[in-house]
């Protein structure tokens, strides 16, 4: 037990140290954490990977099994709006995820989107931080 | 005691700030507010990037003294100007001219600094280039009669220096920038180069932050592509023509450097490194064409501003850069910009830099957290 402690006390002041990697060129690249749910105090955890191939933005919303590919994603610069959607689908049927943010903090390499999104069934706001 | 404990709350207020390193002066300053301040020495902080005095000033609404941190140009450039750590001692009175910072912290860039006492002016710093030389002398060459870019062993010395320019954008257009590359007017932001919607919002995004976020300055991200041969204190080519890879040291970017490989390799295998190797100056191969060295440059990261003034650039960058020694004391360069990812077609620039003779490449260190 002593020994994970030590482990999770390293790994956490690596992560720490970890230099900010600036991230100077499409502000949509990256990978982005945060939480969307129906409330503050009922949310869940949200990981979008996001890149740039100088036409279209793409990427995926929770990488592994259940993935959801991105679909119609966009940045208007104007106000720096960003759009995305995603299909998913599970017992009860297909799901159509929608999100409408806006970047906070452009300059900075951790800077944020924050909007609301809903789907066919539930709707809500989400918060997301690039990594 | 009473001063120990003021310039130790400068030096910590200081060490606090967001960190900057002979940054763009309007990026940390207003040059729409300027300021005299009158006032005794505490400190003088001969240290890179910046060097620094505080400076105990009377405060007007009280009867105490407030301490001032008046910030310099680089211990390089003061020495440069003649100047050394003892010209101005603890306890002088002295007379500063500047302009204040844009945080309202109690800091002063200082314009003009004067000894009370004789009236002198000390401090100040000209870079203007030495006048060219009468008449052009020839390229010199090594024995197959290729040019020489570096120094010579035993025979003459020095480094490119005092670029034409140090702004960048698009070949035959005029905008108005300061050195730095911030535009005296930000409408003309469209005209710098052929950018993409998004890369063109972001430009004016750092040009309405006066540039303050420059990595270069802010973290001490090496200044990777054309900016290399922009910034000040110059480059210096050194040809290891045993191996056939020429080393480009970067006299303003922390002392690293950079690899031009002439072995005739190709852009192949794992060009762009990794998150363990981010290449912040692309991987570079050239040949030589007559008397020019063509240099194809790609496989750049994305976490640095590749021009002073922040145009914006993505992974998909490729570099054509020309270099040709036209006369002894002249390098002309030529870019040729090919980014889809943040412009709309592929755009050049150019400019040319002067060799400065017996001299040794500056050794200018960014530090982080130290403004």
């Amino acid at each position: 037990m002593r020994r994970q402690i030590a482990l999770f006390l390293f790994i956490a002041a690596c992560l720490l140290v970890a230099p900010a990697r600036a991230q100077e060129g499409h502000p949509l690249k990256g990978s982005w954490i945060g939480t969307w749910g129906p409330s503050k105090v009922h949310s869940n955890d949200l990981l979008v990977i996001m890149s740039w191939d100088g036409k279209a933005v793409s990427g995926t919303i929770n990488p592994g099994t259940d993935d959801i590919p991105l679909k119609n994603a966009t940045l208007n610069p104007e106000g720096w709006v960003v759009h995305f959607e995603g299909e998913a689908k599970d017992k009860a049927g297909p799901i159509n995820y929608v999100f409408d943010g806006k970047i906070e903090g452009l300059a900075f390499h951790n800077r944020s989107i924050s909007g609301t999104w809903k789907s066919n069934r539930e709707s809500g706001q989400f918060k997301i931080q690039r990594q | 005691m009473k001063f120990i404990a003021i310039s130790t709350l400068a030096l910590l207020l200081l060490a606090g700030a967001p960190a900057a390193a002979h940054h763009a002066i309007s990026a940390k300053f207003d040059d729409k507010k300027p300021m005299t301040l009158s006032g005794v020495v505490t400190l003088v902080d001969w240290r890179n990037p910046h060097a620094h005095i505080f400076v105990n000033v009377k405060d007007p609404k009280g009867t105490g003294v407030l301490n001032w941190a008046v910030e310099l140009e680089s211990p390089i450039d003061l020495q440069e100007g003649g100047w050394n750590r003892d010209i101005v001692k603890p306890g002088d009175s002295v007379t500063v001219k500047g302009i204040v910072a844009r945080d309202g912290s109690r800091q002063v860039w200082g314009e003009s600094v004067v000894l009370s006492a004789t009236g002198r002016r000390v401090l100040n710093v000209t870079t203007t280039p030495p006048p060219p030389p009468l008449q052009a002398r020839p390229v010199p060459r090594w024995p197959d009669k290729q040019p020489r870019l570096g120094p010579i062993t035993g025979g003459a010395q020095g480094y490119w220096g005092y670029p034409s320019s140090t702004v960048m954008m698009e070949a035959n257009t005029n905008i108005k920038m300061d050195p730095w590359g911030l535009l005296a007017n930000i409408a003309d932001a469209p005209k710098v180069a052929p950018m993409q919607p998004w890369a063109l919002a972001l430009y004016r995004n750092r040009q309405s932050r006066f540039l303050q976020d420059d990595p270069t300055y802010l973290n001490c991200k090496p200044p990777g592509g054309p900016r290399q041969f922009q910034l000040r204190y110059g480059v210096q080519f050194v040809e290891d023509r045993e191996r056939q890879r020429i080393f480009v040291l970067i006299g303003g970017g922390n002392s690293n450097y950079r690899i031009i490989y002439t072995d005739g390799r190709t852009h192949a295998g794992q060009v762009g490194g990794d998150d363990d190797n981010p290449l912040y100056y692309g991987r570079a191969v050239a040949k030589w064409e007559g008397d020019t060295l063509a240099v194809d440059t790609r496989g750049f990261n994305e976490d640095f501003w590749f021009t002073n003034g922040g145009l914006p650039h993505t992974e998909q960058l490729k570099l054509l850069e020309r270099f040709t020694r036209t006369d002894f004391d002249t390098l002309k360069y030529e870019v040729t910009i090919d980014d889809p990812g943040a412009y709309t077609r592929s755009w050049s620039s150019g400019w040319t830099l002067r060799w400065i003779a017996n001299e040794e490449l500056p050794r200018h260190l960014c530090q982080e957290n130290r403004p």
